[in-house]
This record gives C-alpha cells, structure tokens and sequence, in this order.
C-alpha cells in the first residue's frame, strides 16, 4: 500500500512541473528562432524585435511557473505526515488539471510570439502597437492555464478529507475535466491568435477593427472551457461526499469528467480555425468587417452547440442517474 | 525550515469584539504590514518628487518620461482624454509594479504573494469598469449588453465577466507567488546548510540573477499586464465594442 502512495505522489510532484517546463522549453525555442529569422530578414529592426522576443518568452514561462509553485505546494504540504493512500491517489487529479494545459499552453502560445516576430519585421514603425497586441492575446490565451490553477488548489485543499475511493474519482475527475477540456480550446486561440497577429502585418490601417474582433472572438472560443470549469466546479462543490464507499458512483464521476473534457476539444479547435480565417480576411479587406464578424460568430455559435451536448451528458451523469 | 512559512502566516482575529470565530475578521499581519510599507515609500516618493521637481534636471525627466510612456499607453486605447481613468491606471501600475518588487528591500515579502491583496485589486478594477460603462452609456444599454448577441447567452455574459476578475487576479498572484517562493526556497533551503554551495550561489551571482529575474523583471511585466488587461475592459466599457 505505502509503495503505491509514494508512487502516485511522487510523480504527481514530478509531472506537475514536468510536462509544463518541456512545453514552455518547446515554446521558447520557437519563438527564439523566429525572432532570429525575423532579424535576418529586417536587421535594422534588431532592437524592437528583441522587445518583442523577450517580452513574449517571458509571458510564456507563466505556464512552468504554475506548475513549479503547484508542484511545491504537493511536496510540502504533506512533509511531515505522509499522505494517506486516498489522498495521495487524488492528487492525480491535480496533475492532470495543471500539466495537460500547461504542456498545450507551453506550446501554443509561441505561436502570437513568433507572428509578432514576423509582424515587427515587416511594420517596424508600428511596433508599440504590435507589442501591446501580443502581450493582450498572450495574456488571453493563458486564461486555461490560470483555470488549471485554481482547480488545483481546491483540489488539494480538499485531497486531507477524502476517505473513499469514490471521492477520490470525484477529484480525479473533476481535474480530468478541466485539464482535458482546456487542450482544444488553446489550441484554437492559439490559431487564432496568430493569424490576427500576421493579419497586423499584412495591413496595419485594420489594427481597429481587428482588436475588437480578437476581444470577441476570444471570448467566444473561450466558451468550452467555462463549459469544462463549470463540470470541474460542480464535481468539486455540488457533488457531495459520501461517507461509504460506492465504487460504481465513482466511475460514473470520472465518466462525467472525461465526457465533458474530451466534449470540447473538436469544438475548441474548429471554432478557432474559423475565427483565424475571418481574422485574416479582415486584415485583407477591413471594409467588409461587420458581414464577416457576423458570419464568424455564426459559424462559431453553431459550432460551440456540439460542445454544449457533451456537457448535457456530464450533468446526467452526475445528477440524473 | 518549511516552505509552508510562505502559506501560514500571522493571523490577528478581531472577530472576538462581536462573539466571531470566522476567519473573514481575520488580518494578515504580514500582507497589512508591508502593504503600509509600499503605500508609505509611494508617499515619500511622491513628496519627494513634487519637492525636486522643481529643482533637478534628472528628475523632471524621469517624470515626465514617465507620464509620456502612460498618456501612450492610454492615447493608444481612448480617443478621448479622461483625468480620472487616467490617474486610475497609473496608480494601479505604481501601486502593482512597488508590491512586486518591495522583495528587494531585506526583510520584507510581497504583497502580492497574498490572495487576498490581488482579488481586491482585481474586484476594484471591475466595479471602477462597471461603474464607468453604466456612467457613459446608461444603466438601460448596460443592462442590454448582458443580453446581446442573443437573449440566452446572459449566463454565458454573467460568467464570463466574473471569469475575467478571476483570471486576472490569480494570473499576477500566480506568477508573483511562484516566482517569490522559486527564488526563496533556491536561497533558503536548497543551498542553506553547505558552505561551498551558498558561497557557490553568491559569488556566480545566481542568487541574484534570480532576485532580478523573478522580482524586478517578471513584477514588472505582471504589473504592466494587469493594467493592460484593466485598460482594455475600461476602454471597452466606455467606449463600446467599435470605439477605438
């Protein structure tokens, strides 16, 4: 039993800080060389580059340093006595709701940061503007990984009391859902993040139209993971502990979890891709903003519809048995 | 040593003046104390500044280039000049950017490294919006931008605005309380103990790479984001989705 514990606490401890730190070192990468393949191409824009570079890397190291404080935060917190076998399984929950999105994050938001790169590159005189869009939509983006956070904090707030297995598929599930429901909804403003920030390049007379459709946008794609926040939340507050164990209630927790984490990942990409293409069309013909705002938040409500079925399931799940 | 000092801290409960054992009457000793410590350096600061102004060179052109890089910022988001959203911004910023990096003062912590300090940063930022939105546009359209696109997406609308004030408030405590326990427990506990590894530390200037690199440079970048993200909702919310 003991071998078990330590194992599911220490690699809860390790892949919490893990997989983060390989996203974000992937990420950095990237946008390094950008920034060179940017300065080779326009090197009297050297200095306003490297600006964007730093700044850029530096908002993506947001990511592992939620993982290094969470991760720490497991190790510490249960320093002097060791954990309990159910608490310590729990805290799978909370490496499943910090590592999947930080690891996405990681990756993802290199993407505005190596656009802006190439944007400065080709507008060097409009870098002020460039560098406070970048800094917004990569503040943006990291939304998930912020929401990861904070279901890892009540989790382990909560993994001291736990004394049946069904309570511990209750945290388990209810980290599942948010770090899985997180991955496609990053992945889609991360889309659409960089087409918007190339889109500056292209035509910076549309930079007014383009920041309110990115506001808008991003708040539409964003929509699943509230969907996956407010499962996680439910499974956390609302779904009651019980005080004798019932395995079968369990599964049926962590099946809620999974659905509404696995039920936002098409919707989160494909309405991303759709709200990249408008941005891009903006940035051509910035007069036939309005059609093409509309048509986009459309498509996109149409879209977000097949993440709302998957959460209409979780609810069952967890409430209609 | 325990990393857990950084979590615990002193409590003082007033609650006992009306029979109250809940921990919201209680106060944070440490988050109050060096709170007082940065609002009384942003004081002295500023006397100092209004003293000099007048008198030195250096310091009129930090000042001044200081309020150019915010009337920018701010010039950059309105198409009309507004003294009080202004003065807002740039005391938030001060305020943010001096809770951030007070750790490089011996014996003092963050403020920011305390839930409580960034969630009522955040919480003021929202009503100041709020209250500004309903001030330019009406309470009538106020109420009717929860509805729009559609009626049914007045829930969405509720939670997402909610979402925004969690999200900003966790981003710059995350980050400060991350960065500060990351440098604190690299100098307390991982080198403390062996000679040749704290002299190691101090002499490669590790320690204090990571000193700068957490305390001055990640404060500062979370301090100019947090306002950045509040500049952006209140130019919104005064001016409409179309105004900039």
């Amino acid at each position: 039993m003991t071998e078990i514990t330590g194992l599911a606490h220490y690699l809860t401890v390790a892949f919490a800080v893990g997989l983060p730190a390989v996203g974000v070192g992937i990420g950095q990468g990237w946008t390094s060389t950008a920034a060179l393949d940017a300065i080779d191409r326009q090197p009297s824009a050297k200095s306003d580059i490297v600006k964007v570079a730093i700044f850029g890397m530096a908002l993506i190291e947001t990511a592992a340093v939620m993982g290094a404080f969470v991760s720490m935060l497991i190790l510490y917190n249960n320093w002097d006595t060791p954990p309990s076998y159910y608490a310590s399984l729990s805290t799978i929950g909370i490496a499943a709701a910090i590592s999947i999105p930080g690891f996405v994050l990681g990756l993802v938001s290199a993407m505005p940061a190596r656009a802006a790169c190439f944007t400065v590159a080709r507008q060097p005189f409009f870098t002020q503007k460039i560098l406070r869009f970048m800094v917004l939509t990569l503040s943006l983006i990291q939304t998930p990984v912020i929401f990861g956070f904070i279901v890892s904090l009540i989790i382990s707030s909560q993994a001291q009391e736990v004394t049946t297995m069904r309570d511990c598929l209750r945290l388990i599930a209810s980290g599942i859902s948010i770090g899985l429901g997180s991955v496609g909804p990053a992945i889609g403003l991360g889309l659409f993040a960089r087409s918007v920030c190339l889109g500056l390049g292209i035509n910076r007379r549309a930079y007014d139209k383009i920041f309110s459709f990115t506001l808008i946008s991003q708040a539409i794609i964003e929509t699943p993971i509230i969907f996956a926040l407010v499962i996680s939340v439910m499974l956390l507050f609302v779904v009651p502990p019980l005080a004798e164990e019932n395995l079968i209630d369990g599964i049926a927790l962590l099946s809620a979890g999974l659905c509404a984490g696995f039920g936002t990942i098409g919707a989160g990409i494909s309405s991303g891709r759709t709200a990249a293409a408008a941005g891009t069309r903006i940035a051509h013909t910035p007069e036939t903003y309005s059609l093409l705002a509309q048509t986009s938040m459309f498509a996109q409500g149409l879209i977000e519809a097949s993440a709302i079925y998957p959460m209409i399931i979780a609810f069952a799940l967890l409430f209609l048995r | 040593m325990n990393g857990l000092e950084l979590i615990t801290d002193k409590q003082w409960s007033v609650g006992y003046l009306f029979n109250s054992q809940h921990p919201f009457f209680n106060i944070s000793v440490h988050t109050i104390t060096n709170t007082w410590i940065v609002l009384g350096i942003i004081l002295v600061l500023a006397l100092a500044t209004r003293w000099a102004l007048a008198r030195n060179g250096i310091v009129r052109y930090l000042y001044l280039s200081f309020t150019r890089f915010f009337l920018d910022l701010y010039n950059q988001s309105f198409t009309s000049f507004s003294m009080t959203h202004f003065c807002f911004i740039a005391s938030i910023f001060i305020f943010i950017l001096l809770c951030n990096i007070i750790s490089i003062i011996p014996w003092t912590e963050e403020p920011t490294t305390d839930l409580n300090t960034t969630l009522s940063l955040g919480i003021i930022a929202f009503i100041y919006t709020q209250i500004a939105g309903i001030k330019a546009e009406g309470l009538w359209s106020y109420i009717k931008s929860y509805f729009s696109p559609f009626f049914i997406m007045m829930p969405l609308n509720v939670v997402g605005k909610l979402a925004s004030v969690i999200s900003i408030s966790f981003r710059l405590f995350g980050n400060i309380f991350g960065g500060a326990i990351i440098s604190k427990l690299w100098i307390q506990q991982a080198i403390s103990g062996s000679l040749l590894l704290e002299l190691f530390g101090i002499l490669s200037g590790i320690n204090l790479i990571l000193t700068l690199f957490f305390g001055v440079f990640e404060g500062f970048l979370q301090a100019f984001v947090f306002t950045m993200l509040t500049l952006t909702y209140l130019s919104l919310a005064v001016q409409g989705e179309g105004g900039h």
